[in-house]
């Protein structure tokens, strides 16, 4: 660090220069030791015996089989959760009715409960002492300690982030292009598709890349219900947790490199969409004022 | 009035019908299984398995732990707001967007590092360790950090560090600078405008990042456990008790402590509307 | 085409936004929707286009409901206060837009469009920016290129809200000027609404006063300014001086002067007279009013004059820069002052 400044501030309205320094030291230490050393260490401590291990990590099958069933975890909540968050951010961020701030708020119920209850209530539904467990034992159905209870356990953890992104970017826009284009002589699916997606597409991003993330990253919930069979019911997290139960650090690091890059990636999206919206509104206020 | 205001935008029964259709069947019918599930127990059952006295040690580590870790972030979340808001460094970017790796980085993965990084012989927790300068502050044993319930702050600090940061900084960001102006103008220190204007302006802000923080941590589990040690009675979670209580086959059990969790989110997620309620009000949104 | 509006009522929960409306705007005409913010023009509009649904009423297009029909098939043109151009659109895929969703048998080809649009964008004089996104125009342009994109559709009615709202002072003159010239080139029936009584008398054919829900006075700009049906009116469409005073056989008395008010009837009443509608003069004549000159203020070309009057409060007389230096006028000097037209409304009791 080289220097701090201020942004565009008056004298009267910052604080003395050794006042600056300290206060941005100790945030940048904090920083530095919650964040940065231990992204760093992830890495550091897969590398630590060389390329080879490193790689080797990624040829047992066990991981691969893990890395195969997180993706298509991933695959089947997102998309499932997509549709839903542009369904519930249509009906909410564009109509008024009764109970709309109620399921505002129901929406984001799953993030209030733990993942490990979030587990729980899919084994307490489908497993074997549940309320479909006989029906679903006699039809030899298996949920729970299956995929089919990964895949609701992340879409259950999952289930807020799209139509959180959404609903407060629609509100804010506003429907008078949409109303626009009605009165062009638009059919309701043309207004959707040529004027409402194109417009929600960076936020619908914003929530899906989270989503993802959370998708893939997922303990909890999906430790619950997975019954951690080895190349079977094991996820990336998952996988981590037994081989580092079993200390083969360099392996459990390997494995987790992946998922931190993963979530240096979103993190990347994630800044590249927020700069990306806040210079548009910026030109777009600029223009305006033109003249 | 009808139930719904008349609108020429198509599409209300389909996407309202389909969003309660998927809200039910995958948040609301699972949730209405637990609760249920717990009138299987009777009342003497249901408080003999939450108030076993191990399951009520976890509630103290919990609550003790997720407290704490909230008012660490509490303090450095408005330290970091406002460093990012308010001076210019550089590599600031990066710092802010950085600031979010909790959100993105899963837990487990989170759990491991920090566990590895201060155990007694990782980076950081070498320093705190019996012998070193600062572990001798700490007594003859040093200050072990993971497998402790220190640890459990630790992690929790660590996975709720975003909370605080991102509630305050819009805030913090809107105070029009002519309003310390006019506090300056008007004969005030630094100091106290700082705490005469800008703190309450920040106050709801705070609260809602603290209680957003202090929710999240109640729940947590894959980062805490592996840095937690989980000695019953002392560094053991709640939500660690319901796995274990399920391991055991004790499905009743594990209902009555999940419940319990369930209701403490309820509260918490009221009270954290409450509280957006009343900082739009005072921010005189809406 | 013609448009009926008959008995139409709108209400908001308790706000009676529009209460029972009678209107007939004639093919062609270029009509203004007046009235102060909360007055229902704006949702009067958006009835109109279908937008809003009445709770009672009629709108009837060249004496056809249009009531059953739905917005998309109205075919009417409607600029919105904030423009609502399609932001990730080019300016030309915005004004081509309404072409492109029409159904595949009444679709133009590509270079139908290509044509049309660019005989738009020139009519609008603004070909240059095809290529733009609406972030990167000024406000003026955006309005104008809504404009371009409503008319695309080859509306029958164009309906316009708050068109120049949203635009600073010079450029809404301009394209004040340039919306009614465009009016008289392709002769569309237009309605627009303003809170701007300025705009509404220099653009449009007739002007509807509105307040409160309900309509106060409809007739051309020389109507509504020169024989105002109500109070509201009156003060709404200009500077006003108030006297309160009670007419007695055919006179209104204001302190030792007195105003004619030869058709009134006698009961207390309220009289209008408009500050550049006053002639002063030093000579006493019999019914002038009295009063003391108390402050003088240069307004550019017009000249405000604040005048004591004996038995009243301030009055404010307006003067042209000529007449005031021809005068001379003094603060302190003793003025008597005749309105030269006045309107008397009988107070309510």
């Amino acid at each position: 660090m080289s220097s701090t400044t201020t942004v565009n501030r008056s004298a009267a309205t910052t604080e003395a220069p050794w006042v600056r320094w300290l206060l941005t030291g100790l945030a940048l230490l904090f920083i530095a030791l919650f964040l940065i050393i231990p992204l760093v260490s992830v890495f550091f401590e897969a590398l630590r015996q060389g390329w080879g291990l490193f790689a080797a990590s990624f040829t047992d099958p066990d991981a691969l089989a893990a890395i195969k069933l997180t993706l298509i975890t991933a695959a089947i909540a997102v998309p499932l959760n997509l549709v839903f968050g542009v369904a519930a951010a249509w009906a909410i961020a564009r109509f008024r009715f009764k109970g709309r701030s109620v399921l505002t708020t129901l929406i984001d119920l799953p993030f209030a409960v733990s993942p490990v209850v979030a587990g729980l209530i899919y084994v307490l539904l489908f497993g074997a002492q549940g309320w479909f467990g006989p029906w679903l034992a006699e039809h030899d159905i298996k949920i729970i300690f299956a995929i089919p209870g990964i895949v609701l356990a992340t879409v259950f953890v999952t289930f807020p982030f799209v139509a959180r992104e959404l609903i407060p970017l629609m509100e804010a826009q506003g429907s008078d292009e949409e109303h626009a284009a009605l009165v062009l002589g638009a059919s309701g699916w043309q207004t959707f598709w040529r004027i409402t997606l194109p417009n929600i597409k960076w936020g619908l991003l914003y929530g899906v890349i989270l989503a993802n993330a959370r998708a893939m990253g997922e303990f909890g919930a999906v430790s619950v219900v997975s019954g951690h069979i080895r190349g079977m019911t094991n996820t990336i997290p998952l996988h981590v947790e037994i081989l580092y139960n079993e200390y083969n650090f360099v392996g459990a690091f390997a494995c987790a490199s992946l998922l931190a890059l993963l979530a240096l990636v979103t993190l990347a999206v994630k800044s590249f969409i927020e700069w990306r919206s806040a210079r548009l509104a910026e030109e777009d206020r600029r223009h305006a004022t033109e003249e | 009035m009808a139930f719904k205001q008349n609108s020429v935008l198509p599409g209300f029964g389909l996407s309202l019908g389909y969003s309660i259709f998927y809200l039910s069947l995958i948040v609301l019918l699972p949730l209405a299984a637990l609760i249920t599930k717990t009138f299987d127990l009777d009342w003497a059952h249901f408080w003999s398995a939450v108030s076993e006295p191990r399951v009520v040690a976890t509630y103290k580590v919990t609550f003790g732990a997720s407290f704490l870790a909230a008012l660490i972030n509490l303090v450095t979340g408005l330290l970091i707001a406002w460093v990012l808001v308010r001076y210019s460094f550089p590599g600031k970017r990066l710092i802010d967007a950085l600031v979010d790796l909790p959100f993105a980085l899963p837990t487990a993965v989170a759990g491991i590092a920090l566990a590895t990084l201060y155990a007694p012989n990782g980076w950081i927790g070498q320093w705190f360790a019996a012998g070193t300068p600062i572990g001798n502050l700490f007594g003859p044993e040093g200050l072990p950090l993971a497998f402790q319930p220190i640890g459990i702050v630790i992690a929790l600090t660590f996975v709720t560090l975003p909370f605080v940061v991102r509630t305050v900084q819009p805030v913090l960001a809107d105070i029009e600078q002519e309003l310390e102006e006019a506090a300056s103008s008007l004969g005030a220190s630094r100091w106290q405008i700082f705490r005469l204007v800008i703190l309450p302006t920040l106050l709801p802000a705070l609260l809602t990042g603290f209680s957003l923080a202090f929710a999240r941590a109640i729940g947590e589990y894959g980062s805490v456990i592996f840095i937690a040690g989980n000695m019953p009675f002392k560094s053991e979670i709640t939500p660690l008790m319901i796995i274990s209580k399920l391991e055991q086959y004790d499905y009743a059990g594990a209902t009555a402590i999940a419940v319990v969790m369930l209701l403490v989110s309820f509260v918490l997620l009221l009270a954290i509307n409450g509280l957006q309620w009343w900082s739009a009000r005072r921010l005189g949104r809406n | 085409m013609s448009i009926d509006i008959r008995n139409i009522s709108k209400r908001f929960g308790n706000f009676v936004a529009l209460d029972n409306i009678n209107l007939d705007v004639a093919s062609g005409e270029l009509l203004a929707l007046l009235g102060p913010s909360g007055c229902g023009k704006t949702t009067l509009l958006r009835i109109i286009a279908g937008l809003e649904t009445a709770d009672a009423g009629q709108i009837l297009f060249h004496g056809e409901d249009t009531t059953a029909k739905h917005v998309s098939e109205r075919q009417v043109g409607f600029v919105f206060q904030h423009y609502a151009l399609f932001r990730h659109m080019t300016v030309f895929e915005n004004v081509a837009f309404g072409l492109r969703v029409r159904p595949k048998e009444t679709r133009p080809s590509e270079t139908e469009i290509k044509r049309k649009v660019h005989e738009l964008l020139e009519l609008v004089q603004l070909d240059w920016l095809a290529d733009r996104y609406p972030a990167q125009l000024s406000g003026g342009q955006r309005q104008r290129i809504a404009l371009a994109r409503a008319l695309a559709v080859e509306p029958k009615v164009l309906l316009l809200d708050e068109p120049f709202g949203a635009l600073d002072t010079k450029v809404r003159k301009e394209l004040r000027r340039w919306l009614r010239r465009l009016h008289d080139e392709v002769h569309l029936t237009s309605i627009f609404v303003t809170h701007d009584q300025e705009e509404a008398l220099e653009v449009a054919d007739r002007v509807v006063v509105l307040n409160k829900g309900h309509i106060e006075q409809v007739g051309t700009p020389e109507e509504v300014y020169d024989t105002p049906a109500s109070p509201f009116v009156y003060q709404f469409l200009g500077d006003v001086n108030l006297f309160h005073s009670r007419v007695h056989e055919g006179w209104a008395e204001v302190g030792k002067g007195r105003i004619p008010a030869p058709d009134a009837p006698d009961a207390p009443a309220i009289i209008y007279v408009r500050p550049h509608e006053i002639d002063l003069s030093r000579v006493a004549s019999g019914d002038a009013l009295h009063g003391e000159i108390n402050h003088i203020r240069i307004l550019g070309a017009t000249i405000r004059l604040e005048v004591d009057v004996e038995g009243h409060d301030a009055v404010e007389v307006e003067l042209s820069r000529e007449r005031y230096s021809e005068g001379g006028w003094k603060v302190g000097e003793t003025v008597f002052l005749t309105p030269r037209t006045v309107q008397v409304y009988s107070e309510p009791q």
